[in-house]
């Protein structure tokens, strides 16, 4: 009986409605715990152990971290993601918000939902694949080069794999997808009375548009700008096809560390480095990304 | 409407038409030199395109590796992601429902996989298996695919969890049922376009997923992660056969769910 | 708060009734179970093998699996730095099979991973002489690993668009002449002792004193190269015209294009070559080191090696020199089978560095990826 009532006093429920809600909760708080927070708190302790030889040297030590910043390519490594990803985000987002605003007012309503569907069904081949597709009609041979040459614009075939370029491109492909999705979706729940309101104030298309419609979808794009900013950020496989090793992202640089060297330390370091870069973006926008009931 | 106001809508139309087209062709780019060069006569998928042929078809349905990581895919997606929806749904309904202290801090630790990438949580997975020794398998690729899928089922049936719903159980349980049967026989039928949204989104998310795949998994491994390992072996039109495969199935899978949901719909 | 309302004898909770909990669990457990059970089951006996990307040739796996009706389960990986990696995160007993490089046998003797090999069943006196390299495989007098197949990484080319002549010096990973058209294999231990011939050195120099010239020519070459790929990647870039060298590429690389495109050609440039020669080995923690033995044996045969020289991956030479009884006249041209003796005397092995050279020469290495 007492420890109901302790418990209940804590959780702030009457005795014998205190255990049902925590049951619920718990097996999702637990497989969060076991699954996700544990394995961060390991490679966090990683980090800060060092691999000499062959061997993992249990001691306390911030030479990952020094080695990480102090060496010149592997900081690159870090400021080509960031500079990557900031691409990625702004041109994705450029491009999605007025198709987004095309399907959510151009076309009618009964298409809207197939229009939709037709943009994402493309996503549903394997992403591994996809990504050497484009590798092949970005390469000189490729449907591009041909293009610009049939078109008579280049002279002779010209490739545009194996760089940084590519590496966007495959990437803005992909989230160009996901933002109007997002946006889509906020451009739908707006309410058309705001831009009655507007109207009846005077107000020309175009004014209402910077002024009351964009501000309002402006959740709807730091949502999708955020998912983009994270998903790009940590993302392996487009660098690795489509950058031909020009440079090196971030995610490439670890994956070197965890495939040839077997160096978890090194490689969990800079995972907690890219954590924190993420972290920080996130508490700039934490205030549009916000859960909110229905 | 007046034949200028007309004439000046559709010059409006125009250019909203030709953006929505360009964007729609880039982003079928790939899927289309995919499928077109899944048909290739000779031994690599590049231009010229030589005579349609199904020898790569063929050749994918022999290759049982092939055929193996496709089961391999569609246990790890259906499975984890029911796991997903289930621990997303309880958690979210007793979250909900229930007014429990720290509540913030549990909706915060349940939606935090969400902001960190998927190439750290399979290190983590894969360090933390390695110190304790446990082996890699396709379990653990399971258990890796609920740690990013279930923010995101908890998320939608959380956000969809309102007071309309509240009512009606509440109604339920004065009529005297019991708490589950209030969860199971009210609360669940009332959100199914939820839970099936994150059950098809997790399933979406699961089946492509590589890079948690790549790093826990040992022998028996996920499509993508075969797709991956065939990509190291050699360049050929299989892996644009086994892409277009994977399209085309879904794209009918689709086509099906809508046939169904659309005659659900509109049943009277 | 939701109250319940309702009179003494209702009960709040949210457990189903015990015997549809139990009877539910038994059905989850019991379907995960059979789940788990049906992945491993199959084959009555399976082999595991670390293997290079040749060895998962069907043509060459499956007569094996068909004469001792076992399963071979290969994983396939580049580098032995990765191999290690692997090795380290799983448990004794997972791996049988070892396709290692042949100079770093005595690094996997050191760490105690290798089981001896019986060298009374192998062919060891039909293998090249110069590739038997017991002084690696062997040690004490017994036996650890036998070579199985070797080749060379030296430059690649598509002679429709480049100047032979130029290809057989060395310095042409340098020649701005082809910038923009080069491909660099992405394996840091050949790619290196290839600048270190360029830059006149032999790659046993390489060291703390000479890595610093070694950077600058990696930079170099870094400067005038397209992409630095893997096997498939480079293979890729060669056959879409891409690029038209392949700095490390040899015969490996090319034999397979060549039935699309003839116009691919391998030469070893004045300087020499770099040898790699791979070798098998069985695992000393294996439970299954018989048919191990007996696969090692099945590779090492003349037909085995037959298929094994030209895999469907890459190819490279026989070890056993009784293989050429089974290879076809435009297979052993295209391996060089007549200049065998003249190319083995013109090429170098692997340098094998210590852990920490070792260390230093990967960071080197991604230094040049990030240039």
């Amino acid at each position: 009986m007492t420890v109901r009532r302790a418990t209940a006093v804590i959780t702030g429920t009457k005795p014998g409605r205190a255990r049902q809600p925590w049951v619920l909760v718990l097996p999702a708080l637990l497989w969060t715990a076991l699954f996700f927070v544990l394995p961060l708190a390991v490679m966090v302790v990683h980090s800060f152990w060092q691999r000499q030889g062959y061997r993992l040297v249990r001691e306390w030590t911030l030479v990952n971290y020094e080695k990480f910043f102090a060496r010149s390519y592997f900081l690159e490594s870090l400021i080509n993601s960031i500079e990557v990803t900031a691409l990625v985000t702004v041109t994705s987002v450029l491009l999605a918000y007025p198709l987004a605003y095309v399907l959510a007012e151009k076309v009618p309503v009964r298409w809207q939902r197939t229009a939709l569907v037709l943009a994402i069904v493309p996503f549903w081949t394997s992403y591994v694949v996809r990504s050497y597709s484009w590798l092949l009609i970005l390469s000189e041979s490729g449907v591009i080069s041909g293009s610009l040459q049939f078109l008579g614009v280049v002279d002779g075939p010209v490739s545009l794999a194996n760089n940084r370029g590519a590496t966007v491109m495959g990437f803005v492909h992909f989230f160009t997808m996901l933002l109007t999705l997002t946006i889509f979706a906020n451009l739908k729940q707006l309410s058309p009375n705001y831009r009655r309101a507007a109207a009846d104030l005077g107000a020309g298309p175009v004014r209402t548009f910077v002024h009351v419609i964009l501000p309002l979808t402006l959740p709807g794009i730091m949502v999708g700008a955020f998912l983009t900013f994270v998903l790009c950020i940590g993302d392996y496989i487009t660098p690795q096809i489509l950058g031909g090793n020009q440079e090196l992202l971030l995610p490439q640089t670890i994956m070197l560390q965890i495939a040839r060297r077997s160096d978890f330390p090194m490689a969990s370091a800079m995972a907690l480095v890219l954590m924190i870069v993420v972290s920080v973006v996130y508490l700039a926008c934490a205030r549009w990304l916000r859960l909110e009931r229905a | 409407m007046s034949a200028t106001r007309r004439v000046a809508w559709v010059l409006g139309a125009v250019p909203a038409t030709v953006y929505a087209l360009a964007i729609y062709a880039f982003i079928f780019l790939p899927v289309g030199a995919l499928v077109l060069f899944s048909f290739q006569s000779s031994s690599l998928p590049v231009p010229p395109f030589d005579g349609p042929s199904l020898q790569w078809y063929r050749a994918v349905l022999a290759e049982e590796r092939l055929t193996r990581a496709l089961t391999n895919s569609i246990v790890v997606a259906l499975t984890s992601s029911l796991a997903a929806v289930a621990l997303g749904f309880c958690a979210a309904y007793g979250l909900a429902r229930y007014h429990l202290r720290g509540d913030r801090l549990v909706r915060g630790l349940l939606m935090a996989p969400l902001t960190v990438s998927y190439l750290i949580i399979g290190m983590g997975l894969l360090i933390t298996f390695n110190t304790l020794t446990i082996p890699k398998s396709l379990l653990a690729v399971g258990i890796g695919h609920v740690v990013i899928n279930l923010p995101l089922c908890f998320a939608i049936l959380y956000s969809q969890m309102g007071e309309h719903q509240a009512n009606v159980e509440r109604a339920a349980r004065d009529l005297g049922a019991r708490e589950w049967q209030v969860m199971a026989l009210v609360t669940m039928p009332m959100l199914w376009p939820a839970l099936f949204a994150s059950y098809f989104l997790s399933v979406t998310f699961s089946w492509d997923e590589f890079i948690i795949a790549f790093l826990v998994s040992k022998f028996e491994v996920t499509l993508p992660v075969e797709i991956w390992s065939m990509l190291r072996t050699g360049l050929s039109p299989q892996l644009n056969a086994i892409g277009s495969l994977v399209f085309g199935v879904s794209v009918v899978l689709v086509l099906l769910l809508d046939l169904v949901l659309l005659r659900r719909k509109r049943a009277p | 708060m939701n109250e319940r309302s309702g009179g003494p004898g209702r009960r709040a909770s949210i457990y189903p009734s015990p015997r549809r909990a139990t009877r539910g669990l038994t059905a989850a457990v019991a379907v995960v179970l059979s789940w788990t059970a049906g992945i491993g089951a199959g084959a009555a006996e399976e082999l595991n093998a670390l293997v290079w990307c040749d060895h998962t040739d069907t043509a060459l796996i499956e007569p094996f699996e068909k004469k001792f009706g076992v399963r071979v389960n290969t994983k396939e990986y580049e580098g032995t730095g990765t191999a290690l990696s692997i090795i380290e995160q799983s448990r004794p007993g997972d791996w049988d099979i070892w396709v290692i490089d042949g100079v770093d046998v005595p690094r996997a003797i050191d760490l105690g991973l290798l089981a001896t090999l019986p060298a009374d069943q192998l062919p060891l006196a039909d293998v090249f002489e110069q590739v038997r390299m017991t002084d690696v495989t062997q040690r004490d007098g017994k036996t650890y690993a036998i070579i199985e197949k070797f080749g060379y990484n030296t430059i690649a080319y598509n002679r429709a668009k480049v100047d032979p002549a130029d290809m057989t010096d060395i310095a042409v990973m340098w020649n701005e002449k082809y910038k923009d058209r080069i491909a660099i294999y992405d394996y840091y231990i050949p790619v290196m002792d290839m600048v270190a011939l360029g830059l006149g050195m032999k790659p046993n120099e390489i060291s703390d004193a000479t890595l610093p010239k070694i950077r600058d020519g990696l930079f170099r070459m870094k400067d005038v190269a397209r992409t630095v790929s893997d096997v498939v990647a480079s293979q890729t870039a060669l056959a879409t015209g891409e690029v038209d060298i392949l700095i490390g590429g040899g015969e490996w690389a090319i034999a397979t294009l060549t039935d699309e495109n003839p116009n691919f050609e391998w030469v070893l440039p004045e300087q020499g070559g770099i040898l790699w020669a791979q070798s098998l080995a069985v695992f000393e923690t294996s439970r299954r080191k018989d048919l191990a033995v007996e696969f090692v044996k099945y590779v090492m045969s003349p037909e085995g090696q037959a298929r094994l020289a030209t895999s469907s991956c890459f190819w490279g030479m026989p070890a056993n020199s009784r293989a050429g009884a089974h290879l076809t006249d435009e297979q052993k041209r295209r391996l060089r089978w007549d200049k065998r003796e003249e190319y083995l005397a013109n090429s170098y092995r692997y340098f094998i560095p210590d852990a920490e050279l070792d260390a230093k020469m990967l960071d080197v290495w991604t230094e040049m990826l990030q240039h």
